[in-house]
């Protein structure tokens, strides 16, 4: 299919920098798994293994054979996160996980990219040069339904993740500069208003990212231990599998949220830095992927996956660096989780698949 | 060449059933400028993060660092056993004893105020007496338990024992506490100790002792605090976030106290006690050759456990009684005109003044006038020609008039002094009183008036301004006994440290010399003996057989003579205080003894008989009936009790 030109358009780059991050994540989650009393890296490898699986195995297809199946895709999505919230496992207060047996499926992940391939294939068939107001309601509705699914379970940060998300396409595809003042103008008085939709843990949440040394014990520890861990690794680390903050359990959630914190405070700034570089280098190919797409989908769709993973590495690093609230979004490839881990290697297979076929048009 | 032909035909078929569109110039340039835009954004984000982490890891490094160790170390302070007080055979006299403290750990307690509620119930305890402690406790760790109350007795441990399963958070912690086995005994001499105050620590009067400590307050408890009290050691531990003992980093054990093994013999203490009981008073004895305190005793006496648990009000109110005064160590802070035990001193400076010789005697017609004042003596018949064995045996006032008089008030305040009156004994206890010895010169200054003759004639016999404590009585009388040199007072056998090395052993300290010849104090000391044993004496009371005891009475004036009425009829704070000093044996000294009585009349018949207990006992620890003793050892008073109940047991046959 694509036997002669493989080698020079495939992004090697991109699959070497996903290499890194996942030997780096399995060797934080050893440390990580020592601290919560799990073997969690065995499991994590596993995914990877079939996250490289899926991801290679479906540059076989064209990514542009996914475009009729947008709405299936849809459909599937509000039909899981509907079952999750009648089915669902809670753990931890939150309704978010489908048991099937060998794992648990989280829809939430798998609405992110679902909601890149749907937004995608939409607004590439809508095809306008720019959206104005009205233009937007349709694909916003298409947005809000599964939002408030993921908001009811209640998963805030991925609600609000994939409604930011949702946003950054309607920028790539092209949104009028009056429209965007006038969202902003509309949106400030609503404030108030979402506010007080918030449940009272979020509040807390929002309060002690605010002031985290007032409530040392209640919200805000998490925070200010997060903070102490990252900052007492200095500039070289305390060392691996040494990391008092992480391994007397002072961080919460170090397997999963706070994975980057044991990094951090094991590795000190010079690996902190390293990982950073890694994603950055991730970004930047997906960047030029969608800049080097010369078909409004591809590129839709590799803006979008890029700007999944951006979103959640950034959101996830500001939160445990404490300079947002506590919020449960995984850091890429870092994080354990098996869904995290699908999602991304998903994103990543598409983002190879759009530059493997980026000259199909270049006849 | 031909696949990739057909491929593209295909492609491009799919193409338009996708309706998928190519970019053109112009669209790639806009999607160009918006990737730029995001690739900038990207880039200020990456940029910031790195800045944070620059702001955490580096320039916030040290503050971060030091906290996390903080988080992770506690200092765990290590409190060593508090030192033993034993008698000179090594009975315990305080020691310790399992406490039992009702503790609880926050973080595992679920509903406070039930909880507390049905705490204060089942233990009887007010619920704010525990929401007190626990709110001073809520600085510490969530997992770190708060003493709720400290030593429950049985009754509340099994209380609260049996429930422990309804009572999530709570928890019993074992801990030593202070015990005296032998309950008031030798209590002021001992001490006691209490809560360490606000003052205390402020003033670091207890070195490396905290706020809730238990410290000596009082007696041995407190001079020998620091000994007592042994180092405390330190553990540093590591912590996991719930406060559970991750591992022990560091440690410096702590070291035990020294125990201090007293002079006091626990046998005689008790027998000089229950002589006293009921009585308010005070006895010492003391061991002549050496100076070592064989008792020490003053009555009423507190119980020292008492202050460890915790004092009820009532308690308290009993501790603060003003005439009893239980706290107030009579043998050595109490104050008392010596009656005629002081003829000892009055005839120690006649005989040093060449006033009298042995054989120079007075007529006693019972009466002795000085200028127009009419002076008695304490016997209405008197007592005729005297000399000055008879002098003493029966205790002639008129004798000592007589030579009070010629000798003069500053000889009479010189011999006292030489004699250790007026001043501390140097007894290694606080508050000690120096007691006093008028002087024409301290009467001026005090009173602002000159010396009256008849005064001295007061002096003489022992009433009047003159004021001694039991402790220096003692030490006159031993003094007298081992043939004139006056030894400190001392209450310390021998310090043992915990590894067993006797760090201070005792050491007998002279401090002079009684201002008599050994020909002059063998005149005295004939006379005691006389006073003891023979018929007429005064002290006939503490006549025991088989052992030659000597001693003098005294009767010191409450109020003056004038207004005296019968003993039996006055108040009985108007009554004379009972004095009697004694050695025994005769001949070769090895115990002697102080007893005064508050307001108990004659010392003859209320003191002399005290003194005869505490003699007899210690007559019976030196000659236990051989007969009768088998079961003798090391444990004297076991000993002695195992006769008596031998004795008890023939006479039930």
């Amino acid at each position: 299919m694509f036997e002669r030109n493989f080698l020079e358009n495939f992004d090697w780059w991109l699959l070497i920098a996903v290499l890194l991050v996942m030997a780096i994540g399995f060797i934080n989650l050893n440390s990580a798994s020592l601290a919560a009393g799990y073997p969690f890296q065995w499991k994590q490898l596993v995914w990877y293994g079939a996250g490289l699986a899926v991801a290679l195995g479906s540059l076989r297809f064209d990514y542009r054979s996914l475009c009729p199946y947008a709405w299936h895709i849809y459909g599937g999505i509000v039909v899981m996160l509907i079952l999750v919230l009648l089915i669902g496992k809670t753990v931890g207060g939150s309704q978010r996980w489908i048991p099937l047996g060998f794992f648990n499926l989280q829809p939430s992940e798998f609405a992110k990219i679902g909601m890149v391939v749907v937004l995608g294939s939409w607004l590439a068939s809508d095809d306008k040069s720019e959206y104005g107001f009205f233009d937007m309601l349709k694909p916003m509705v298409l947005t809000m339904i599964p939002v408030y699914l993921i908001y009811k379970q209640p998963d805030l940060g991925t609600a609000l993740l994939i409604f930011i998300l949702s946003c950054c396409l309607l920028f790539m595809a092209g949104i009028k500069w009056v429209t965007v003042l006038t969202l902003l103008g509309l949106g400030a008085p609503m404030a108030p208003v979402i506010w007080n939709m918030l449940k009272p843990y979020q509040k807390a949440r929002v309060f002690a990212f605010l002031n985290p040394e007032n409530d040392p014990q209640g919200s805000g520890y998490h925070l200010l231990q997060s903070k102490i861990a990252v900052g007492s690794g200095g500039l070289f680390g305390k060392g691996y599998l040494h990391g008092t903050q992480a391994h007397l359990n002072f961080l919460p959630e170090v397997h999963t949220d706070f994975a980057f914190s044991i990094w951090a405070e094991e590795w000190g700034l010079m690996g902190s830095i390293a990982l950073i570089l890694l994603y950055a280098l991730i970004i930047q190919r997906g960047l030029h992927i969608a800049y080097t797409s010369r078909e409004r989908f591809g590129s839709l769709l590799a803006f979008g996956i890029t700007s999944m993973l951006f979103l959640q590495i950034v959101i996830n690093i500001f939160m445990v660096l404490g300079m947002l609230p506590v919020v449960g979004i995984p850091l890429p490839l870092i994080s354990y989780g098996g869904s995290s881990v699908i999602v991304t290697m998903i994103g990543i297979g598409l983002l190879l698949n759009i530059r493997l076929r980026r000259f199909l048009f270049q006849q | 060449m031909k696949f990739k032909l057909k491929k593209k035909k295909i492609s491009a078929a799919r193409d338009a059933s996708m309706r998928l569109k190519k970019f053109d110039v112009p669209e790639m340039k806009v999607n160009y400028a918006r990737i730029k835009a995001a690739g900038f954004v990207v880039f200020l984000c990456f940029v910031t993060l790195i800045a944070r982490l620059w702001y955490l890891q580096v320039l916030e490094w040290q503050n971060l660092r030091s906290r996390s160790e903080t988080n992770r170390f506690r200092q765990v302070r290590l409190v060593p056993p508090r030192g033993k007080i034993l008698d000179r055979n090594g009975r315990v006299l305080a020691g310790m004893r399992p406490t039992f403290n009702l503790c609880l750990i926050r973080g595992e307690a679920k509903d406070l105020e039930s909880l507390f509620k049905k705490l204060s119930q089942l233990l009887d305890i007010p619920e704010t007496s525990l929401k007190i402690r626990f709110i001073k406790g809520k600085s510490l760790p969530k997992y770190m338990p708060v003493v709720l109350k400290r030593d429950i007795n049985w009754e509340q441990l099994s209380k609260v024992e049996v429930r422990l399963h309804k009572l999530p958070g709570v928890y019993i912690e074992a801990a030593p506490g202070r015990k005296y086995p032998e309950g008031k005994l030798a209590a002021h001499l001992i001490g006691h100790l209490g809560q360490i105050t606000e003052q205390d620590l402020v003033k670091d009067r207890y070195p490396g002792a905290v706020a809730g400590d238990l410290v000596g307050k009082y007696g041995v408890e407190a001079k020998y605090d620091k000994i007592l009290r042994g180092v405390y050691g330190s553990r540093k531990i590591e912590v996991d976030a719930i406060g559970g003992l991750n591992r022990v980093v560091d440690q410096k054990p702590p070291k035990p106290g020294a125990d201090i093994y007293l002079s006091i013999d626990m046998d005689i203490q008790r027998a000089a006690e229950e002589a006293l009981e009921g009585k308010v008073g005070a006895a010492v004895a003391i061991d002549p050759r050496t100076g070592q305190l064989l008792a020490l005793v003053s009555s009423p006496a507190f119980e020292p456990e008492a202050f460890v648990r915790g004092l009820e009000p009532d308690e308290w109110k009993a501790l603060q009684d003003p005439v009893l005064r239980p706290l107030f160590n009579r043998a050595v802070q109490g104050r008392y005109a010596p009656g005629s035990t002081f003829k000892i001193v009055t005839a120690m400076a006649a005989l040093g003044e060449h006033v009298i010789g042995a054989h120079t005697t007075f007529k006693c017609t019972s009466t002795f006038k000085l200028g127009r004042r009419v002076f008695r003596c304490w016997d209405w018949r008197g007592h005729g020609t005297t000399d000055l064995y008879k002098a003493l045996v029966e205790s002639c006032d008129v004798y000592f008039y007589n030579v009070g008089l010629k000798l003069g008030i500053r000889k009479l305040a010189d011999y006292s002094f030489k004699c250790g009156l007026g001043k501390k004994t140097g007894v290694d206890l606080a508050h000690e009183s120096a007691g006093l010895i008028p002087t024409p010169e301290w009467k001026v200054k005090r009173f602002h008036q000159k010396w009256q003759g008849g005064e001295t004639l007061t002096i003489a016999i022992g009433q009047g301004y003159t004021l001694v404590t039991p402790i220096q009585m003692a030490r006159l009388i031993s003094s007298v006994a081992n043939g004139g040199t006056i030894y400190r007072p001392q209450f310390i056998d021998q310090i043992v440290d915990c590894s067993g090395r006797v760090s201070k052993s005792f050491q007998k300290e002279a401090q002079g010399r009684l201002p008599a010849t050994s020909y002059q104090l063998a005149l005295i000391k004939k006379a005691l003996l006389g006073v003891v044993q023979d018929k007429k004496g005064t002290g006939g009371r503490c006549r025991i057989k088989g052992l030659e005891v000597a001693g003098k009475t005294g009767t010191a004036q409450v109020i003056k003579q004038a207004k005296r009425r019968m003993d039996e009829k006055m108040a009985w704070k108007y009554r004379d205080h009972a004095w009697f000093i004694a050695y025994a044996p005769a001949k070769n000294p090895q115990i002697a003894v102080a007893v005064l009585v508050e307001h108990g009349g004659h010392g003859g018949s209320a003191a002399a008989p005290i003194a005869r207990q505490i003699i007899l006992r210690w007559h019976q620890i030196e000659n236990p009936r051989p007969t009768l003793s088998p079961a003798r050892s090391a444990s004297l008073g076991d000993g002695l009790d195992h006769v008596a109940k031998r004795l008890e047991r023939h006479k039930g046959v």
